[in-house]
């Protein structure tokens, strides 16, 4: 059963520190997103696990078996290591039809031609792509063609499917059917999905474990529900959910009952729910999810904001807020729409919260708000 | 449609300046590049005066006499044009080989390996290639020479003692290798272009699949880069098939002739009809070629690979074989580009040729005044007027051809590129390449033909140094033209409609924001036009008259008199000029013509 073990991996280009002693587990059957902003090194990882990029340090092992060692100077070649790999640009061989690129891989697997044909058959079907199996990818528009791009990654049925940012030149109609297809993909083909991608959402929705990378090091290693509500840090809770989350930063004036001042007008009294350990003066930051700041009539409300911008999309209403001179946003479900330059009361009674450290940016437990 | 509205149409055409350019193009290269075609048409049937004795018909008359001795007259046409014409195909055939199995193999090996001292050889390799074409040829002389043909043995031959026979000093064998290394770098920069562009996901995505580097090579990569594999081949073909100095210094000694040395002879000789049709076989295979080129890159297998990021190329590890393997191309750059420019140092200090003892080494031949028992008492060098003239010729017109040629290249690749897809924009495209095709000697043919009279309005040029610079634009014209297209479409229209919008006018939207933007490739267009007209013979060898004569004809009578020390001073200045201007510039603005291809 394939599971991918990386220990202190470590990868530099000349002076450049593009993955820095990174320490990860990758259980079978898993569907692993690499999520971060460009150049933080996730392809980087991708690719070393792959065996495109050789790590400058560290021992990777997939199945048990080591397939990397700086110390005893294994590298197993790609090929060598049963996994698949779909590029970003899809990569498919320009000068090969449909059929021949997905044959490809049988052929040099030395498949006998019949076995061949019943095999990419069965793909063709999989994928919806049977009455292009003549044409050239030149010929074929890209959603076809990231298709034939699974098709022949598929093929000889690795039990490891690497994919690099396999949506991002997709338009948006046709990412979300592919999303819905690589989540079935994954149940039917019974293997383990690493993927690569910048876009949170796509992570969120699809993964059942997020590495979240910045700079090369890794920032949070969870399920994606549980990166959302238990952000480890600033920035794993700003990367995550849309519209953002709320950072306000502020200071804990009184440490029992805690109570931490946001501005002059707003302190708020947070009761952790969670074992945290703060001073009093220390400087923190409060994560709000839009979701949880809500409109209120003046017995609830814990603060008043003016509303600054109200952007109705049907669902849902993303409110800008001003909040004695703090930028807030808030989400609100249904049909509604709020008059611009209204003085609103607002609440935080649902959710949990998150504090941070200001300085680390750390987090350092979570709890809920009322008036202090 | 009332007159008034078709008017104001007009009107509105032509307040766009990409569409004043177009029209003024297509009139003035279509005058240029076309009316000479039917003139040289009318050329090889009709009789000249230098053939009037023979021919028995006055001159001007019609007549078929040169088609029917050229292709139906047994012997005759058998050592005028067969001959000759099987000479050319074979000798440009090898020599591209050559050309393309060692510029593909330098490509390769720079784009793809972790080879040591990239840069250096990028560099150096492109010398031979801005080197006069004949400047390996002089080289080889002055090495291979030997004495059965007359004249004193070369450098090998008085250092080993072992005389080289005929076929390896002269003729086919040295002219193929000459060339095939003169176009190397051509090839190199074409091949290394495409290396560089190539998706190497497409490798990658097969190693994968459990194909190995055979397979990969077999299967993925040379079916990919096989299009413009075989355009690459084309293009040098038509170069090696249309080159004309090396088959001269290196086939006449044994009377090896080629089409374009043939049609040198006739020209000037007493048959003109003869190198007329000559030039005119050599366009139509010309037109052929380009043809055949369009043909196969606009096929429906055909693709642009340019995707994928660059640093995901990894480079094949040489290990144990990379310092040796650098060394060796390291040595092969030096013997191909450095050590020939020795030889000529050497032998323009030498008195007696073949004697290379102290005792023989004189200054006579770049500062002497001038010995009546030498060369007819002609000064060194440094000393001689008509050296001074031809070197003042030859920089005033490439000077000048660069400007016209650079700045109307840099116009027609901007309008080209904003009226895309339209037919004046294609037409003109056509017009500009057009001249690519043509063999340099016969373009001059063509030139020589058609303005040996006065037309129209325009004066009988021949003689005139303005008839050097019109061929010379129009002939460099597709370099510059090439490069102005290729900045324009990168770059994203919306950048000058942000200055129309602001009202800045077209003058100054090109001065100000197009040309500083994409400012590198607009120089290339100016360099490449400056450093082949300082390097060309062919193009120009029909049209000069002795009040215009430019440093490569001189340099071209001087060898046919058998005065080596002096064409090899000549020569050894020509490449001097040439390289370091290119280094200037490339120093200077970062335009080089191996761009790109060494540095990453």
């Amino acid at each position: 059963m394939p599971r991918i073990e990386l220990t202190h991996i470590t990868k530099k280009f000349g002076k450049f520190v593009a993955v820095d002693d990174l320490n990860m587990v990758i259980e079978d059957r898993s569907f692993v997103t690499l999520l971060g902003p460009s150049g933080c090194g996730k392809t980087t990882t991708l690719r070393m696990i792959a065996g495109l990029e050789t790590p400058t340090e560290g021992v990777i092992t997939i199945n048990g078996k080591v397939v990397f060692s700086s110390e005893d100077g294994i590298d197993v070649p790609p090929d060598k290591r049963d996994v698949g790999f779909l590029f970003q640009n899809y990569a498919l061989w320009p000068h090969m039809t449909v059929y021949k690129n997905i044959a490809f891989g049988l052929e040099n697997l030395k498949w006998q031609k019949e076995k061949i044909k019943e095999r990419v058959e069965e793909l063709l079907t999989m994928l919806k792509i049977s009455e292009f199996s003549h044409r050239y990818p030149s010929e074929l528009s890209g959603g076809q063609q990231q298709r034939v791009a699974i098709a022949r990654t598929l093929a000889t049925g690795p039990k490891v499917l690497f994919m690099d940012e396999p949506l991002s030149n997709l338009d948006a109609k046709l990412r979300m059917e592919m999303r819905s297809e690589l989540k079935r993909l994954h149940r039917e083909t019974d293997s383990t999905f690493v993927y690569v991608t910048h876009d949170q959402l796509e992570a969120m929705t699809l993964s059942s474990m997020v590495c979240l990378m910045k700079n090369g090091y890794m920032q949070q290693y969870a399920p994606p529900l549980e990166v959302y509500r238990k952000p480890a840090n600033t920035f794993t809770a700003d990367f995550v959910g849309s519209p953002n989350i709320n950072l306000l930063e502020g200071v804990i004036t009184s440490a029992n009952p805690m109570v931490i001042r946001i501005s002059e007008q707003v302190s708020l009294r947070f009761s952790a729910t969670t074992p945290i350990s703060i001073t009093e003066g220390q400087a923190v930051t409060l994560g709000l999810r839009p979701e949880h700041i809500t409109i209120a009539d003046d017995a609830e409300a814990v603060a008043q904001a003016e509303i600054v911008s109200s952007l109705p999309s049907g669902m849902e209403t993303i409110i800008a807020l001003e909040m004695d001179g703090k930028k807030l946003h808030s989400v609100v479900f249904g049909d509604l729409d709020f008059e611009v330059g209204k003085q609103v009361g607002l609440s935080f009674a649902h959710g949990q919260f998150n504090l941070f450290d200001q300085k680390s940016g750390n987090n350092l437990g979570q709890g809920t708000l009322s008036k202090a | 449609m009332s007159a008034k509205s078709k008017l104001n149409q007009v009107k509105a055409f032509f307040r766009k300046p990409h569409n004043i350019i177009l029209v003024v193009l297509l009139v003035v290269l279509g005058y240029l590049t076309l009316v000479p075609l039917v003139t040289i048409i009318f050329d090889t049937i009709s009789v000249h005066s230098s053939e009037v004795r023979f021919i028995k018909k006055p001159a001007g008359s019609l007549t078929l006499y040169h088609w029917t001795k050229m292709f139906a007259s047994g012997v005759t046409s058998q050592k005028t044009f067969y001959e000759p014409f099987v000479n050319t195909m074979v000798v440009a055939f090898l020599s591209c080989v050559l050309a393309i199995l060692i510029g593909g193999f330098f490509a390769w090996t720079v784009t793809r390996t972790n080879i040591r001292a990239k840069a250096f050889i990028s560099t150096v390799f492109v010398f031979p290639y801005i080197m006069p074409a004949w400047t390996l040829a002089m080289a080889w002389l002055n090495f291979f020479r030997n004495s059965r043909i007359g004249g004193a043995p070369g450098l090998f031959t008085v250092f080993t003692g072992i005389e080289t026979p005929n076929w390896f000093a002269y003729g086919l064998f040295p002219i193929v290798v000459v060339q095939g290394l003169h176009y190397a770098p051509f090839a190199y920069i074409l091949i290394g272009g495409i290396l560089r562009n190539m998706d190497a996901n497409l490798e990658e995505a097969a190693m994968l699949l459990h194909a190995n580097r055979w397979q990969i090579m077999q299967k993925v990569t040379i079916p990919i880069v096989r299009p413009a594999l075989l355009s690459t081949f084309l293009l040098v073909f038509s170069s090696t098939m249309s080159a004309f100095a090396v088959p001269a210094f290196l086939g006449s000694p044994v009377r090896f002739q080629v089409l374009t040395t043939q049609m040198f002879r006739t020209l000037n000789g007493m048959n003109p009809g003869y190198g007329y049709i000559m030039a005119l076989v050599m366009i139509v295979i010309g037109v052929g070629i380009l043809m055949l080129n369009q043909w196969i890159t606009g096929r429906r297998k055909s693709y642009t690979t340019i995707t994928g990021k660059s640093s995901n190329i990894s480079l094949f590890n040489l290990r144990k074989a990379r310092t040796p393997l650098t060394v060796l191309l390291v040595g092969i750059l030096l013997m191909i580009a450095i050590l020939p420019l020795f030889s000529f140092a050497v032998e323009s200090f030498i008195m007696a040729p073949g004697d290379y003892s102290p005792s023989n080494f004189t200054t006579e031949f770049w500062i002497g005044l001038g010995r009546a028992d030498i060369a007819n008492s002609e000064p060194g060098i440094l000393r001689n007027p008509s050296i001074w003239l031809g070197l003042s010729n030859s920089l005033k017109l490439s000077v000048i051809i660069s400007l016209i040629a650079g700045t109307v290249g840099m116009l027609s690749g901007y309008a080209i590129a904003k009226r895309r897809g339209s037919k004046l924009s294609t037409w003109v495209n056509n017009l500009t390449f057009f001249p690519y095709l043509m063999p340099s000697m016969a373009f001059g043919a063509i030139f020589l033909s058609m303005f040996a009279v006065r037309r129209g309005f325009i004066p009988a040029l021949y003689g005139s140094f303005w008839l050097l610079v019109i061929v010379g634009s129009v002939k460099y014209l597709p370099f510059a033209s090439r490069s102005g297209i290729n900045a324009m479409l990168q770059l994203s229209g919306e950048i000058e409609e942000a200055g129309t919008i602001m009202g800045v006018g077209w003058l100054k939207r090109m001065t100000h924001i197009i040309f500083p933007i994409q400012k590198t490739t607009f120089i290339s267009g100016y360099l490449l036009p400056f450093i082949s007209c300082m390097r060309e013979l062919s193009l120009f060898i029909l049209l000069v008259s002795p009040s215009t004569r430019i440093l490569t004809t001189l340099l071209f009578q001087y060898n046919e008199k058998g005065w080596n020390q002096y064409a090899n001073a000549i020569n050894l200045m020509i490449v001097v000029i040439v390289v370091s201007f290119n280094l200037l510039i490339n120093k200077l603005t970062g335009a080089s013509i191996d761009k790109g291809i060494g540095n990453n």
